[in-house]
C-alpha cells in the first residue's frame, strides 16, 4: 500500500478510508507485537477520523490531498486527546491540549491518524534502546535496532503497517532509522516545516519529517506539511513548490557532489559498495559526478554533542513536575520535588545529555565548549555552501554500517554518536537530507543514500532520490 | 589545554545545577562516561576559530517577529489538566515559604 495508491482510491470511491484504516489496524493487531513500534494505536479516534473522510467524499466536498492515508505519527509531536510521551517516563500518561502545526495540516488534508510510534526518550539516541518503553525492532531482522530516534516510525513504514509516518530529525533521526529500515526518509531544511507542537530537544536543529515507503509519498506529505506557521519564529516564509511533481524532474545534467570523508575509515565495505553503485547508476541516468571536499566532517559529531545538549539541558528544564507529567514529592521542598521527578522520570541517556549539556554552558566552561562549538558549526555550514556552490546535491552514505544488533552498543555511548557521523554536519547547516533505499547487503540488510541539496531546494533532491529508486524497483519490503 | 577533571565533585555540581538528584554510585558512572566525552570533545581546539563567527541558529538573519496581538489560547482548564496536582485554581506545590 503505498500513498499515492490509497488517495487515488478514496478519491475514486473504490476503497472508503474506514477500510483502508480498518486493515491497517489489523496488520498493527496482528503483526505489531514482535515489533513495538507503536506506543499507541489510536483506534476509535482513527476510525472516527476515517469514517468523516468517507461522509465528506458522499457529501460531495472536496477531499484533501492525503485523503484517507493513514499515517503514524513519532510520539514527540503533540496530538490533541491522544497520549503523547515523547518515549520518556515523565510524560506517561499525558494528553496534550493541542494539536501540533503538522498534525494540524495532516488533518486539514484528511489523513488518518493510526497512532503513536515509539523512539528514543526526548529523541535522544541511534536505536530506539533509550524509549523508556522498550525498543522497536527492525522489520527485516527482529534482533536488530530499527534506528533512531525515529525507529519506530521508520519499522512501521517497513513492515507495512502504515504506509507513510512522521518523524523527527536533529542530527540524523529520521534519515539514519530510514537507512536501517529501507525506507524513504526526509529531513526538510531546517525552518520548512512548523517546529509548534513538536516536544524540543535542540531547537536550532530539530526538524519534522516524512518516512513513506516510496519517495513519492514521502513527497506528498512533506508539501503538506510544509508551509510558514507564525506560531514558531523560526519557521521560514518561503513559497513551496509543487513536490510530487519535483520527483518527475529530468535529472540529466545534474552535478553529484561525492565526499570523500563520507567514504572513510569506519564505513563498512557492502554500504560503502552499494552507495557507490548508486551514484554509478545516476551517473548512467545523466547525472554529472565529481569528488567534493567537506573537510571539516571529522568535527561535526562533536560539535552536534556539544550544541545539542546544550539547548536540550535549556528545553528539558521545563519538565519539572508541576505543570504536567510525573510528579515525585519527596514532601521537603520544591527543589527535593524538582529532583525527584526529573530522576524518577528521565532515563540514564537523557540524564548524561542533560549534564553535558549544563556542563558545557556553566560558568567557567561556556567559552571553551559552547562557544567554540558554535564558531566550528559555522566552518561546517560554510563547508556545504562551498560544495554546494559547485553541485547541485551531495550523495553518500547515511549509515556506516547497516542495521546493528540490539544491545551492541548501549554500554558505549560514545561509539553510538559516532554512528551518527554521516548525518550530523547536514543538521548542522541546516540544509535539507534525505535517505533512499540502494543495493541490500548480501545479507539482506536494507542500506540507504543520503542526498543533501541546497537549502530550500528538496525538489532538486527529489528528483534525485526518484532516479535512485528507480534503479532499485525491487519494492522493498521484508518478508 | 588539558580540559577539566570528570569526577564525582564535578557531576554533583552539574547535577544540582540541572535539578538532577543522583546518587553517588550514579554520579560515579556518569563521571566515566562523561568523560570520555568532554575528552573526545576536546578535539575542537584543534581548529583556529579566531575571526570565525558563532552560528547560534542558521536562520537567525531573517527570524521575523509576529504582532503582537492577543490571540485565543488554552482555557484555563485546558492548561490545568495535565497538571499532577491542582488547588484553588492553580497548580500547586509543596511549599516553599518557610512559615514562622
Amino acid at each position: 500500500m503505498i500513498v499515492g495508491d490509497v488517495v487515488a482510491s478514496v478519491h475514486r470511491g473504490e476503497r472508503t478510508a474506514e477500510a483502508v484504516c480498518l486493515e491497517m489496524l489489523a496488520g498493527i493487531e496482528a503483526r505489531d507485537g514482535s515489533l513495538h513500534s507503536f506506543l499507541h494505536v489510536a483506534k476509535d479516534a482513527a476510525l472516527e477520523q476515517a469514517r468523516s473522510v468517507d461522509e465528506k467524499r458522499k457529501s460531495g466536498r472536496p477531499l484533501g490531498s492525503l485523503a484517507g492515508v493513514p499515517i503514524a505519527i513519532k510520539d514527540a509531536i503533540c496530538t490533541r486527546g491522544i497520549p503523547t510521551t515523547a518515549g520518556s517516563k515523565i510524560l506517561s500518561g499525558w494528553v496534550p491540549p493541542y494539536d501540533a502545526g503538522v498534525v494540524e495540516r495532516l488533518k486539514a488534508a484528511d489523513a488518518v491518524l493510526i497512532g503513536k510510534t515509539n523512539m528514543d526518550e526526548f529523541a535522544m539516541g541511534s536505536s530506539n534502546e533509550n524509549s523508556a518503553y522498550g525498543p522497536a525492532r527492525n522489520p527485516w531482522d527482529t534482533t536488530r535496532t530499527p534506528g533512531g530516534s525515529s525507529g519506530g516510525s521508520a519499522a512501521a513504514v517497513a513492515a507495512r503497517l502504515a504506509p507513510c509516518a512522521l518523524g523527527s530529525d536533529t542530527g540524523g533521526s529520521i534519515r539514519q532509522p530510514a537507512a536501517l529500515t529501507g525506507t524513504v526518509g526526509i529531513k526538510p531544511t531546517y525552518g520548512r516545516v512548523s517546529r509548534y507542537g513538536l516536544i524540543a530537544f535542540a531547537s536550532s536543529l530539530d526538524q519534522v519529517g516524512p518516512f513513506a515507503t516510496d519517495v513519492r509519498g514521502a513527497a506528498r506529505v512533506l508539501s503538506v506539511i510544509a508551509g510558514h506557521d507564525a506560531r514558531d519564529a523560526t519557521s521560514l516564509d518561503a513559497p513551496v513548490p509543487d513536490l510530487v511533481a519535483a520527483c518527475d524532474r529530468d535529472v540529466k545534467g545534474l552535478r553529484i557532489g561525492v565526499p570523500d570523508e563520507y567514504f572513510a575509515e569506519g564505513l563498512d565495505p557492502e554500504v560503502g559498495a552499494s552507495v557507490r553503485a548508486a551514484i554509478g547508476g545516476l551517473e548512467k541516468r545523466g547525472c554529472i559526478v565529481k569528488p567534493v571536499k567537506l573537510p571539516h566532517t571529522r568535527y561535526a559529531v562533536a560539535t552536534y554533542y556539544v550544541l545539542a545538549t546544550a539547548e536540550a539541558s535549556s528545553n528539558l528544564a521545563r519538565f519539572d513536575g508541576v505543570r504536567y507529567g510525573l510528579r515525585v514529592d519527596p514532601r521537603r521542598d520544591l527543589r527535593a520535588m524538582y529532583g525527584a521527578t526529573r530522576d524518577a522520570g528521565f532515563g540514564p541517556e537523557v540524564k548524561r545529555r542533560i549534564l553535558l549539556g549544563t556542563f558545557v554552558l556553566s560558568s567557567g566552561y561556556y567559552d571553551a565548549y559552547y562557544l567554540r562549538a558554535q564558531k566550528v558549526r559555522t566552518l561546517v555550514r560554510r563547508d556545504f555552501e562551498a560544495a554546494l556552490r559547485e553541485v547541485d546535491v551531495l550523495c553518500s552514505p547515511v549509515s556506516p554500517t547497516p542495521a546493528f544488533r540490539l544491545g551492541e552498543r548501549v554500554d558505549d555511548p560514545l561509539a553510538m554518536y559516532l554512528s551518527d557521523v554521516y548525518t550530523l554536519p547536514a543538521s548542522l547547516a541546516g540544509v535539507p537530507a534525505m535517505s533512499v533505499p540502494c543495493t541490500p547487503t548480501k545479507s539482506g540488510l536494507p542500506v540507504g543514500l543520503q542526498i543533501v541539496a541546497r537549502p530550500l531546494d528538496e525538489a532538486t533532491m527529489l528528483a534525485v532520490a526518484t532516479a535512485c529508486e528507480q534503479l532499485y524497483p525491487a519494492a522493498l519490503a521484508p518478508s | 589545554m588539558s580540559g577539566p577533571r570528570v569526577d564525582r565533585s564535578l557531576v554533583q555540581h552539574v547535577a544540582k545545577l540541572s535539578s538532577l538528584s543522583i546518587s553517588d554510585a550514579e554520579a560515579d558512572k556518569l563521571a566515566t562516561e562523561l568523560a570520555k566525552i568532554v575528552q573526545y570533545v576536546a578535539q575542537l581546539e584543534e581548529l583556529d576559530v579566531s575571526g570565525v563567527p558563532p552560528t547560534a541558529h542558521v536562520q537567525m538573519d531573517r527570524m521575523p517577529l509576529r504582532a503582537d496581538e492577543p490571540r485565543p489560547c488554552l482555557s484555563h482548564e485546558e492548561a490545568l489538566a495535565g497538571a499532577p496536582r491542582v488547588e484553588n485554581d492553580g497548580f500547586a506545590v509543596t511549599s516553599f515559604v518557610e512559615e514562622k
